[in-house]
This record gives structure tokens, C-alpha cells and sequence, in this order.
């Protein structure tokens, strides 16, 4: 019923939950030994039309500490705040879809 | 794969963190004590982290379609088995027929330092909840 414009929004919001999942487990894991980074191919998943769960991969590039952990604190906190603020703006741009076909179904039965 | 889910990721590293100070303040309170129940002076202690799947309070089903490492646990506490540090202090009742008195071996400044690096890991945690929070009540704002 919603425009597929929506669809394309919800599988964006899906996209930002995992990848904000596996900001959380990097910044847990900061100080665990032999810990990699891992994130999601962002434009390939979501060009990706199958659907179905994203695959994880390893952040390349990377300082690796002496123990063997390459999480960096700074990119994982940027991406946390940048993730959020992306779920925000979907979240608004399906809230304002909604409204359109709320309205549409309200004011659709008065008689001028 | 639910945001709920990324909520005990990071209430695990808030934990896991949360023991490494425990840790460390004990290092520290303990950095000139000479007797322990096990004999001798006290020794050193330090966390190992190991990461571990995520555990969700739900269904685990949905997070098992993405394999990933999820939350933090402190795998082991180790003591370190180095040599005390000699003091000579004839006067002291520890000390042993030569005078020397055995005091752990800690550096108080990288007992600070670490724990330093704990608190700033817990806030990271906190903070990475606090943008999640945020998210799933924007999602939930969509039912209004």
C-alpha cells in the first residue's frame, strides 16, 4: 500500500541495525586480543536485491596494536553517531510516508 | 538482528570493563601488602577479554543468520608469577633473615593508566547503547 519507495527504506533501516550492531561489538571487543574489525559492504548490500541477512567482512587497512586488535575507537564512534543519525532521517522520511496515506484514508470518506 | 540485541552487546562490554577496574583498584590498594592468605606478598592480577556470540534475551534464531562475533566476557584472570620486589627493611616482621621484606611487584602508574583505559572503554559502551536507544525509540515513533 505504502509507495516502494518504503521498501527501499525499510531494507536501508534493516542495513543500518546490523552495521550498528557490529559498531557496538567492535567498540565491546576494543581491547580484546587478536579482535579485527568487522563491518558491512554497505553498497553492495543494499544494491543487493536478494535481500537476506548481510555478510560480515574484515575492515582492511587498519593499525594493529600489539595484541593484535585493529579496533579504532575514533572510526567506531564516528560510524555509531553516523549510523544513528541515518536511521533517524529514514525513520522520519517513512513516518512522513505514513502520514501521507493516513491522511489519505481520513480524509477520503468526508463529503467536502 | 534486532537493535534489542545490540543493547547486551553493549551492556557486556560495559561488564566485562567494569571487572578489568574491579581489577585494577584491587592492584592498586593491595600495591604494599606483604601478607595474602596463600602466604607471601600479593601478586599482580590482570583480565583477558574473549569475545562471544551475542546472547540475546529473545529468540538467538534471527542473530544466528549473521555470523559475528558479538559481545565481550573476561575469559580468564591471570597472576602474575614474577619475582617480588626485595626491600631491605631489617625493622619489618615479613622481612627474612637477611632483612629483605618480598613487596609486590606494581607500578602504580600503569595500574592508573589501564584503569584509565577501562573507564574511557566504559563510556565508549555507554555511549554506543545511548545512539541504539536512540534509534529504537525513533522506530517505535513510527507507530504514533
Amino acid at each position: 500500500m505504502l509507495s516502494p519507495l518504503a521498501g527501499q527504506v525499510e531494507r536501508y533501516m534493516d542495513l543500518l541495525t546490523a552495521r550498528q550492531k557490529l559498531v557496538a561489538s567492535n567498540i565491546a571487543n576494543a581491547d580484546t586480543p587478536g579482535y579485527h574489525t568487522q563491518d558491512i559492504d554497505f553498497q553492495t548490500e543494499f544494491q543487493n536485491a536478494a535481500g537476506g541477512p548481510p555478510r560480515t567482512i574484515e575492515v582492511q587497512g587498519l593499525q594493529v596494536k600489539n595484541d593484535g586488535n585493529d579496533v579504532s575507537l575514533d572510526r567506531e564512534s564516528r560510524l555509531l553517531s553516523e549510523n544513528a543519525m541515518r536511521f533517524q532521517l529514514a525513520s522520519n522520511l517513512l513516518r512522513s510516508e505514513m502520514r501521507i496515506l493516513r491522511s489519505a484514508i481520513q480524509e477520503g470518506g468526508k463529503t467536502s | 538482528m534486532s537493535l534489542f540485541s545490540v543493547l547486551s552487546i553493549g551492556a557486556s562490554g560495559m561488564a566485562a570493563q567494569r571487572i578489568r577496574a574491579e581489577i585494577l583498584t584491587q592492584n592498586l590498594a593491595n600495591a604494599e601488602t606483604t601478607r595474602t592468605p596463600d602466604g607471601g606478598p600479593y601478586r599482580r592480577q590482570d583480565v583477558i577479554f574473549e569475545s562471544t556470540p551475542a546472547e540475546s534475551p529473545f529468540s538467538s534464531v534471527f542473530n544466528a543468520q549473521m555470523e559475528a562475533a558479538g559481545g565481550v566476557a573476561v575469559s580468564q584472570v591471570v597472576t602474575d608469577s614474577g619475582a617480588p620486589e626485595m626491600r631491605y627493611l631489617p625493622g619489618h616482621p615479613d622481612a627474612n633473615s637477611e632483612g629483605y621484606v618480598a613487596f609486590p611487584k606494581i607500578n602504580p602508574a600503569e595500574d592508573m593508566v589501564d584503569l584509565m583505559g577501562a573507564a574511557r572503554n566504559y563510556q565508549a559502551n555507554v555511549a554506543a547503547i545511548g545512539a541504539v536507544k536512540d534509534m529504537i525509540e525513533r522506530s517505535m515513533d513510527l507507530f504514533r
